[in-house]
């Protein structure tokens, strides 16, 4: 397991394909004006749990294996059909568990409750039994599979950087599992900015599907490919999104070192062909690898036009990185074959009405400059509900369904 | 119409009341799939029964139901125990020959049902069996098949970075087939990249009996290396039908403190002698290390232990699965290469292959629960009922061959193990073996 990604429960049950996040967002399309609002509900369902994790104490880790958690409980059940809050608070909880780091039910209650009405959720029980009856609920509808494999751990592999892996592992056994990829041995010397920016790109990978669309290897290594990318355009902006200290460091010392090119000068240059050795060297799909990263660029321009007011900082930091990677999509656009016409849709848009995040200004439903917020999606939840609820209380009367929105965007499309 | 739905203000309220209906709709009870034959032992964790698939195949299985987790004597429901949760997740990933193979697990009315492959013997009855009944040893052919396979199922567990954390006799099982099957992952846990040091979650594992030196020296960095001094302990105490170091538990205090084991040490001492720096040089660094130098000196004296109970190469291994030095003791993978297990009699697939059939263990005993609220009986069939009465028969003739059932005393045992501590006296046994679960 903990060495075997191909024989865990998460490739052999977990990886889903686009087909099946279609058919799991069927029932939520009739009731949302536009299918991006859906993809905007990743972004802040995946900022939810991360805000509950932070007053939870909770380590990213952690945060992350709740964010799937909650991707694959939302594979199987509609929005419309529950109450996302308490899915997300009975996701934080049952991880802190599965990771080994336990927190009390009556935390989890008391934080999940104070942090949920500020976005006027006044609905969550007081009553521990009630998060623990959810808990029941939830592992059961993952199986019982509660073992989750994640990006940062090939990425510590990869970049074979002491500071990330010694934390990581300081209890336990240092030992050097195989990787299980490929037969690719070559590690990449990433500087410790370069890292963080990495880092944070998974992070930010929560945000969408990929975690139920790839496994997390492929995920790190899109990352990093990110990072690289990012880190030769865009210097100037990583100084500014990141610490003093670390914006030094990265002066100093150039973003991206490779292990094997040992002059100095010719590092700009070197990059690119020794990126692509290395890459090369990993074994993996190159492919996935780009489509993933298309996703990701498309993930920040549609968070681009999501405004969280007040949240995290890394929610801000992100918001920079995002315009800035922006910028180096467009620089590389021409360069990088096939570009967004292979983006197959992160965004789990029904058929026919397919939103392009990254080309706002050719959708022809909604207002390209449309700045969606968390209120917004908190009312699009409720009015979702309601409607299903209505629906569902008048079976036979002839309208099995109030007003099927999906059914009028096709006919619109004509 | 928007009259008509002002009913909705439950909903609104609930809003996964509709969620809720649906899914308890559709789920299967226990008593759907399974028919309770009886019940077989309880621990700290809950209780098993043996059932019945009520598939056509009609498969034997048994049946571990969680109590809910309370805090203290406080009936309030926290959720499914870290436990439990642990058993759970491991036990989905993992799929080994010599490991229990979990079926399924069904989550019914705030209780875990987790449904495992029937074994029909464990170690524990093994040695019962020949202590009480047979009042032989066991053979060296089944020793040696015992251990290897033992080794094979903890090999796998060690390859995934899974650290049992508390191997005895009485969680190692045994099928009608002589298949040995490692079981009961409560403790057990992934130390790949762990978030927290092992020793955050878990302040004291490992039964007394088993638990190795650094542990019982407060050690809080530890390893795999800790079930390998169980395997030795386990392997020891086939081969002379008793705990060979059966120490008494220092209990934790009032402030939950872990206090030093001292006896238990001493049980160790006894027969090993008592470490050197020399051969563990890490021992300085131990939080005990001042407390045990204050103990009397012992000489090891394994050689005389084994004499008349393992020989030669069987005892080799047995001194290197009880090396001091943690970084010294054998790995899983290393004992499976060690010269005893290539030497005839050579280790057999089914366990049991060189007995004959009286040598064989009898079938695993189970009684009717005399709480019958914790599992709906009623709810069997007729021939359920003819079964039953079938097995109380037999239950009836195995009654006279055990002298105390951890069951039926009524004490608190850590688990199913404390019906075997005959020799020692039943009520010190199970006091003895019972382990904390704490955090």
């Amino acid at each position: 397991m903990a060495t075997d990604f191909w024989s865990s429960s998460h490739y052999k049950r977990w990886i889903v394909d686009r087909a099946t996040l279609r058919q799991a967002r069927s029932d939520d399309l009739q009731y949302v004006d536009n299918p991006e609002h859906l993809a905007f509900l990743n972004i802040f369902t995946a900022n939810l749990i991360s805000r509950l994790g932070k007053k939870l104490s909770l380590r990213q880790r952690v945060v992350a294996t709740a964010t799937v958690f909650f991707r694959r409980f939302y594979v199987k059940n509609s929005y419309c059909e529950t109450d996302p809050f308490i899915v997300a608070a009975a996701c934080c909880y049952v991880a802190a568990k599965a990771e080994e780091s336990p927190v009390h039910i009556k935390n989890v209650v008391s934080e999940a409750r104070a942090l949920f009405s500020e976005y006027g959720i006044k609905t969550f029980p007081s009553d521990n039994s009630k998060l623990a009856e959810m808990e029941f609920y939830l592992v059961d509808e993952l199986e019982c599979d509660l073992t989750v494999f994640h990006p940062y751990r090939t990425l510590t592999t990869l970049v074979g950087k002491g500071a990330h892996a010694a934390s990581q592992a300081e209890a336990g056994e240092a030992e050097d599992s195989p990787r299980y990829w490929g037969t690719g041995e070559g590690k990449l010397e990433l500087s410790e900015p370069a890292i963080q920016t990495a880092w944070f790109i998974i992070n930010d990978t929560y945000r969408s599907e990929l975690c139920l669309l790839y496994p997390p290897h492929l995920i790190a290594i899109a990352a990093i490919y990110l990072t690289l990318v990012f880190n030769a355009n865009t210097r100037a902006t990583l100084q500014a999104s990141t610490s003093a200290t670390a914006a030094q460091h990265s002066q100093s010392d150039p973003a991206r070192r490779s292990s094997r090119s040992s002059s100095s000068s010719s590092k700009k240059q070197a990059q690119p062909p020794d990126l692509i050795g290395w890459m090369a060297g990993l074994n993996v799909s190159m492919s996935l690898v780009a489509t993933i990263a298309q996703e990701m660029i498309a993930l920040y321009a549609l968070w681009d036009r999501y405004n969280e007011d007040g949240g995290p900082d890394q929610a801000r930091a992100a918001a920079a990185m995002a315009a800035s990677l922006r910028g180096a999509q467009s620089h590389r656009g021409a360069r990088t074959a096939k570009g967004s016409s292979t983006r197959s849709g992160s965004v789990p848009s029904g058929s026919g009405t397919g939103s392009n995040a990254e080309t706002p200004e050719s959708k022809d439903d909604g207002t390209p400059s449309e700045v969606v917020t968390p209120m917004f999606l908190v009312q699009l939840l409720l009015r979702m509900r309601e409607a299903r609820m209505a629906d569902l209380a008048h079976p036979a009367s002839g309208r099995p369904v109030a007003i099927n929105k999906m059914l009028e965007r096709t006919q619109a499309a004509g | 119409m928007m009259d008509e739905w002002s009913s909705g203000n439950i909903l609104l309220n609930d809003p996964m009341r509709i969620y809720r209906a649906k899914r308890d709709a559709a789920r299967k009870r226990v008593t759907d799939k399974y028919a309770i034959l009886g019940f077989i032992s309880s621990g700290t964790y809950g209780r098993v029964y043996k059932a019945q698939s009520k598939e056509s195949d009609g498969r034997i299985h048994a049946i571990k139901k969680f109590k809910p987790d309370k805090e203290g004597d406080v009936v309030t429901y926290t959720g499914i125990s870290q436990s439990a949760i642990r058993e759970i997740a491991l036990n989905r990933e993992i799929s080994h020959e010599n490991i229990v193979a979990l079926k399924e697990v069904i989550l019914e009315d705030k209780s875990i049902y987790m449904v495992f492959e029937y074994a029909e013997h464990d170690f524990l009855q093994v040695i019962h069996h020949h202590s009480q009944t047979l009042r032989s040893s066991i053979t060296q052919p089944v020793l040696k098949s015992l251990t290897y396979q033992l080794l094979n199922g903890l090999l796998y567990l060690h390859e995934a970075h899974i650290i049992h954390r508390d191997l005895k006799p009485a969680n190692i099982l045994i099928t009608s087939s002589g298949v040995v099957k490692i079981g009961d992952l409560g403790l057990a846990r992934l130390t790949h990249q762990p978030l927290q040091p092992l020793h955050v979650g878990d302040k004291v594992v490992v039964t007394i009996w088993y638990r190795a030196p650094e542990l019982l020296l407060g050690a809080k960095h530890y390893n795999k290396s800790v079930d390998i001094w169980a395997v030795g302990c386990v392997m020891a105490e086939l081969a002379s039908l008793r705990p060979i170091f059966k120490g008494e538990e220092a209990k934790l205090d009032s402030k939950k403190n872990v206090p030093f084991q001292k006896d238990q040490l001493l049980k160790i001492f006894e027969v090993l002698g008592t470490p050197s720096e020399r051969d563990w040089p890490k021992i300085k660094e131990l939080p005990e290390y001042q407390s045990m130098k204050r103990l009397d000196h012992y000489t090891n004296r394994l050689a005389e232990w084994c004499q008349s109970r393992v020989r030669l190469n069987g005892a080799d291994l047995l001194a290197r699965l009880f090396a001091y030095d943690p970084d010294k003791r054998l790995t899983a993978a290393e004992a499976l290469r060690h010269k005893w297990f290539q030497e005839e009699p050579l280790p057999t697939r089914n366990a049991f292959e060189s007995l004959q059939a009286h040598q064989v263990p009898p079938h695993r005993r189970i009684t009717q629960d005399d709480a019958p609220s914790m599992m709906p009986m009623a709810a069997a069939g007729s021939q359920v009922q003819a079964q039953m009465s079938q097995v109380q028969a037999t239950a009836q003739a195995h009654l006279s061959q055990q002298l105390s059932h951890s069951h039926s005393n009524h004490s608190k045992a850590g688990s199913a193990a404390s019906f075997a501590s005959l020799s020692g006296g039943a009520g010190a046994g199970a006091h003895t073996r019972k382990k904390a679960r704490l955090g």
